[in-house]
């Protein structure tokens, strides 16, 4: 019961959900703008550490964030584990770029990956980017004023 | 207070981005960016059912004065999306798909009303909305209402935000939800749509309901 009830809370307050697939996602959460739109570069230069900056700010900015499973799918995140929203929480924020395992329920809708992660049981950076793309883009790195 | 840092910057990486891909200054990494931007599902043959209940009635205010429901007054499809006409965040990534799916559909022959309801009353109230609005597109339509009326929609919808701080430049900056959601010409969800999405790609998933619409 008490499980039940963690796991309505969890889901709340984005509307009721029927029931998905249970899965668990190995991949790294990734900036969907900058990954989808191809602005920033290439799928490859728009992961790992050479766009943490750009993700943290896209993120707070209310851009979903996915994650980029090992697949090569992109599931975009409805809600992961205590953060209500797709972007902008402190949980979204903490993960930008991490590669992570995610557990939690799928739904696909219009050829769209969709997930509800209820907890991520696994969490680190090991995509280094920016050892072969510096900063992507430079300007994301802010300047002091003086 | 990282998250009231990092978000006032997003208009500038916003903007920097669309300079990058569109002016005409030294491009970076990204030259030829279009063309290498991450390969897009392919649609389904069939429209599901919606697996989320969400979506409601509600009873607002729209941008002339005028009350407007969860349905639109000439049974159009409707894109729906909610945030602030002066936001400078995800608020300037949806509503210009917004209007470009609008223009798109329109010139297919599907008539498609974006709307955007306000997180703000007060800073989006009848006389503000519709020149704000008219800005990125003469076919929005704005809602706004009392805070009661304007909660019944957030929570039909489940939408949350939060006041982060007050920026000189944009006034209030929030957090707030980030999907668009597309209703048929009563108001009923028939599905969402992130609004990361290349318009194109946004646009002939919209096709896909206008059947059940």
């Amino acid at each position: 019961m008490r499980a039940i009830a963690a796991l309505v809370a969890l889901l709340a307050p984005f509307p009721a959900l029927a029931a998905g697939e249970r899965v668990s996602i190995q991949g790294e959460v990734i900036d969907t703008w900058c990954y989808y739109s191809g602005v920033m570069g290439g799928p490859d230069a728009v992961v790992g550490t050479a766009h943490h900056t750009c993700a943290l700010w896209c993120s707070a900015g209310g851009i979903p964030v996915g994650i980029l499973g090992d697949d090569g799918q992109v599931y975009m995140v409805l809600k992961i584990e205590g953060d209500d929203g797709s972007a902008s929480g402190d949980t979204q924020l903490r993960l930008a770029s991490h590669q992570v395992t995610a557990d939690g329920m799928l739904y696909e809708r219009d050829g769209l990956k969709y997930i509800v992660v209820e907890k991520v049981v696994s969490d680190g950076i090991t995509n280094l980017s920016h050892e072969d793309y510096d900063v992507i883009p430079p300007f994301a790195i802010p300047k002091p004023k003086n | 207070m990282i998250r009231c840092r990092i978000a006032s910057s997003l208009a500038a990486i916003v903007l920097a981005a669309s300079a990058l891909a569109h002016g005409d200054e030294k491009h970076g990494p990204s030259d030829g960016a279009a063309a290498t931007a991450a390969p897009l599902p392919q649609l389904p043959a069939a429209v599901s059912p919606l697996p989320w209940d969400v979506g409601g009635a509600f009873d607002l205010v729209d941008h002339t004065g005028a009350a407007r429901s969860e349905a639109d007054p000439q049974g159009r499809m409707q894109l729906l999306f909610f945030g602030y006409a002066s936001c400078p965040g995800i608020c300037s990534a949806a509503l210009p798909l917004m209007a470009e799916m609008a223009k798109d559909l329109a010139e297919g022959g599907v008539d498609v009303v974006p709307v955007m309801i306000t997180i703000d009353p007060k800073l989006d109230s009848v006389a503000t909305m519709g020149p704000a609005l008219a800005e990125i597109s003469p076919r929005f339509v704005g809602l706004t209402g009392t805070p009661e009326a304007l909660d019944v929609a957030y929570q039909a919808f489940g939408v949350e935000f939060e006041h982060l701080f007050d920026d000189p430049e944009h006034g209030p900056i929030y957090a707030h939800g980030s999907h668009i959601y597309l209703l048929d010409g009563a108001g009923k969800v028939l599905t969402l749509l992130p609004p990361v999405l290349p318009p194109e790609q946004a646009v002939a998933i919209a096709r896909r309901y206008v059947k059940e619409s």
